[in-house]
């Protein structure tokens, strides 16, 4: 039998938090930041969600876009689709929501310590990847050469452009980005789906982790392309969606075969996922 | 820890004590529902009917509620947030042994990482009085998984040897309970006799598993791609009584529901299972096991593989519950295994 | 402001709206956060400004395509309530027959002084927001839907099969008392209802979004009912559904 519990240890107890801050992403996707009532720090690991509830309304896991070297407060980047992120977009700051968390296993930032990074986003596939890019800047002696892809469907659904426009000015990495397509001559920027920005980067394939995290769609290409490159499966690190209800591995919901997304996941390497059969 | 026996008008007797004293809180137990049996609140020894084949329910509901309040919130500039946690003591009478193996694998799930105070503080308060099935469902076969008997998951494990009931003690409560009783020491004379009992129990399941239950794994590994999924899920009606009647399935959903006066309100869980259709949806609508015949085979790994692999309980305990109640007669995860074995 | 609700009634025997005044107490709750500005079971207030129309009953003469088509133009939301408004419910029975072998039967000679068409259910004539099944409907979802539209929270349809409920709710399935049931294939939300008093579910609340009708035409004939006895329970409350045509 388990230690003496207490109803305070609920697992479906959250800690207060307050919105200090919302921005406009684009037309569907908004960022807000939060602020624990009790001063406490997330302690997130980059890579790792959180179940956020509005009362009411409900919970929905979503992945922590700022990085833990941001102290203070941290930052969910959400795009509209659900019951609850939909009532999260009318929110206003000083709003109070509820946060469980942080959850799963994050990148595996020891792996990738004195390694070569070729981070590959697609649209909001760029949210949790964000942690984990401004991680490494912020440690950037810790880790090799780092290149960043970055690609969505138009200009207009482009993310973080005051973000974009630093790293791509960043000395720290080499960054690219793409738009699958461009009707007008707002953007001058490449054009085409991310896979056409591989023959524009170099890297060690021996030395190097990709960490690609986009739609299921994007994955299929992205892998082939990185495999055909010459990484290792187990060098491709991805990051899966799943419906994670109670973010404690109890609910079942977000079960890929014997794995739950919520704990061994949401980030596996290629090599797992291959193994599994339900995976992507 | 002495074994005991005790006859079976001092049982009542005894019954009728826990009932009124609520030495081990509210006594439950086996009664009888119509042409079926169920648990529920005992109000004498009269009432419980320990010669049942299977209760409609595992006895899973008393600490995994079909409906659970877990969180109470009153809105406001800052929502103030209660956690609901009911742990009342509870004693339960009559629980089969394959329906106790069924309650170890919940602790194991809702007891080991990421322990679950609703769940296991009912249970840590609880005490559980189970009885040999000496007449099992046509449908069952828990004595080929190994389930029919067990050594552990009670504080007092009854069976019938005729005039009397054997009383097996598995722990200090079940020994201090027992002792307000009256009873004789169990000769060896008599466990022969509880031996024989359960030994010819064992003989009376009409349906077999034809493989050790240790050799389901492999077999799932093997047959992924197995056409005996397909031809079952054709006809089934995703109709979750498969899951809802099951002792082993532990997953659940979490809703909100507001109070009409919009001060508050509260947040519940409730039973959730693989069968339905959009257990695996996601916000943005896409589902991860669309088709019935991936949910059908995602059921059968949980039973024979997924589970065992990862809390080292079967997630199958042979209660036989979901092929008795599936219309389409398509959930027997013991059929289901065999049809596989015998395709290769 | 509080949003304003309206009832409306169609072509049905308003037990809708019957259930809906059976709130008890939480008509009191209700009617604090919500003007009701029609309803006329209930009260004689008579309103075109409205935000929320629950329309009860089916679509069964011309004048009533052109009210409900007056009532979606003034209403934000619309809403069908109960079998008749969903589905056309037990209505749609008539549509088995010719429409003047309808008028003849039920009002013999004085037919000729009457028109009617097949009934239909309200979102066949106009856009309908949300649909709250059954016969009657269930209160607590009434209650619930105006939560979620109070509360910013959305609004879905229960989407399993009544089975679930029944099993929840401890009982012994129809099928083994050896009668037959419509659980399996219809949409629960009900607390299956039928079942916990004694009964079998009628498919009041239509059908679910997958429903194995094969496997449930399978089911009733292992039961010995011919096509027709199907076809026949089916019609009760899905006579506008393809499957019970033929």
């Amino acid at each position: 039998m388990v230690m003496q519990l207490s109803a305070k240890q609920s697992l479906h107890l959250p800690r207060i938090a307050e919105l200090i801050r919302v921005e406009k992403l684009s037309d569907r996707e908004k960022v807000f930041e939060f602020k624990f009532d009790d001063g406490k720090e997330l302690g997130q690991m980059p890579g790792q969600f959180v179940e956020i509830s509005i009362f009411g309304v409900g919970e929905a896991p979503i992945s922590v876009t700022s990085s833990p070297t941001h102290r203070g407060s941290f930052e969910l980047a959400v795009r509209a689709t659900g019951s609850l992120t939909n009532k999260l977009h009318t929110l206003e700051k000083g709003a109070k929501v509820g946060i469980r968390g942080p959850f799963g296993n994050g990148f595996p930032i020891q792996t990738l310590k004195g390694k070569d990074i070729l981070f590959v986003a697609g649209g909001i596939g760029l949210f949790p990847l964000r942690s984990l890019i401004n991680y490494v800047l912020d440690n950037r002696k810790d880790f090799g050469e780092v290149n960043t892809l970055f690609g969505c469907r138009s200009p207009q659904e482009r993310l973080f452009i005051g973000q974009l426009q630093e790293w791509n000015t960043c000395k720290d990495m080499c960054f690219l980005e793409t738009v699958d397509r461009c009707s007008d001559d707002s953007w001058t920027g490449n054009v085409g789906v991310i896979t056409t920005l591989f023959p524009k980067v170099s890297f060690d394939p021996a030395k190097t982790y990709a960490i690609v995290v986009g739609p299921p769609i994007m994955y299929r290409f992205v892998i082939a392309e990185c495999l055909k490159k010459g990484l290792a499966e187990d060098h491709i690190i991805m990051s899966l969606e799943r419906r994670m209800k109670c973010g404690v591995g109890k609910c079942g919901h977000c079960q890929i075969n014997g794995l739950y997304c919520c704990q061994e996941g949401p980030v596996f390497t290629y090599a797992q996922v291959k193994s599994l059969k339900e995976a992507v | 820890m002495q074994n005991r026996v005790i006859s079976k008008k001092d049982l009542a007797g005894f019954v009728d004590d826990l009932i009124k004293t609520k030495a081990a809180g509210e006594v439950i137990g086996i009664q009888a529902k119509d042409s079926k049996f169920n648990f529920g609140p005992l109000k004498n020894a009269a009432e419980l009917r320990l010669d049942y084949d299977i209760a409609l329910l595992p006895p899973k509901k008393y600490f995994f509620p079909q409906i659970e309040t877990v969180l109470k919130y009153e809105f406001g500039a800052t929502p103030k947030v209660e956690p609901v946690v009911n742990d009342k003591a509870m004693c339960l009478i009559g629980v089969h042994p394959f329906d106790i193996r069924g309650l170890l694998l919940f602790d194991a799930v809702y007891g080991g990482a990421n322990p679950d105070a609703n769940l296991m503080m009912k249970r840590q308060k609880s005490v559980i009085i189970g009885v040999d099935c000496l007449t099992p469902n046509p449908k069952a076969f828990a004595a080929s998984m190994g389930t029919a008997v067990t050594d552990e998951g009670f504080d007092l494990m009854l069976t019938d040897i005729g005039n009397d009931y054997f009383v097996t003690v598995g722990t200090n409560k079940g020994d201090s309970l027992i002792k307000k009783a009256k009873t004789k020491e169990a000769t060896a004379a008599d466990q022969e006799k509880r031996d024989k009992v359960r030994k010819d129990a064992l003989k009376k399941y009409q349906v077999t598993l034809k493989m050790k239950p240790d050799e389901i794994p492999a077999l799932l590994d093997a047959n992924w791609e197995s056409k005996v999924f397909n031809d079952k899920a054709a006809t089934c009606f995703s109709c979750g009584s498969c899951v809802m009647v099951c002792p082993t399935c532990v997953c659940f959903d979490v809703q909100d529901d507001p109070a009409l006066n919009l001060k508050g309100g509260e947040r519940y869980r409730r039973w959730d299972a693989c069968m339905l259709s959009e257990f695996a949806k996601v916000a943005s609508g896409e589902n991860f096991r669309e088709h019935k015949e991936q949910r059908f085979r995602h059921r059968m790994y949980r039973k024979g593989k997924y589970l065992l692999e990862r809390y080292k309980y079967l997630g199958c305990v042979g209660c036989g519950r979901c092929a008795i109640a599936c219309l389409a007669q398509i959930a027997s995860p013991a059929e289901t295994f065999n049809l596989i074995k015998e395709a290769k | 402001m509080k949003p304003r609700v309206a009832f409306f009634d169609f072509t049905g025997c308003e037990g809708c709206q019957l259930e809906v005044l059976n709130f008890n107490l939480e008509i009191v709750d209700l009617i604090n956060v919500v003007d009701i500005v029609e309803f006329r079971e209930a009260s004689s207030d008579h309103s075109d400004e409205y935000d929320i129309a629950f329309i009860e009953g089916s679509i069964t003469t011309e004048k009533e395509i052109e009210r409900i088509q007056g009532i979606r133009n003034n209403a934000k939301i619309l809403v069908s309530l109960g079998a008749c408004a969903c589905t056309a419910g037990v209505n749609a029975l008539k549509n088995f027959y010719t429409m003047d072998e309808n008028l003849k039967l039920v009002y013999g000679e004085n037919a000729k002084w009457y028109k009617t068409i097949p009934a239909r259910p309200v979102h066949s004539v106009v856009p309908v927001d949300f649909f709250i099944h059954g016969c009657p409907p269930i209160r607590g979802e009434v209650i619930r839907l105006v939560k979620c539209l109070l509360t910013g929270k959305k609004f879905e349809l229960y989407h399993d099969p009544v089975c679930v409920e029944c099993k929840l709710n401890e009982n012994i399935c129809v099928y083994e008392k050896g009668q037959t049931c419509f659980g399996p294939v219809t949409r629960g939300g009900c607390n299956s209802i039928c079942v916990n008093s004694g009964r079998h579910c009628w498919g009041c609340r239509a059908l679910v979004d997958e429903p194995n009708l094969n496997a449930e035409k399978e089911l009733l004939a292992r039961y010995n009912l011919t096509v027709n006895d199907i076809l026949g329970k089916y019609r009760i409350f899905n006579g506008t559904l393809e499957v019970a045509k033929s």
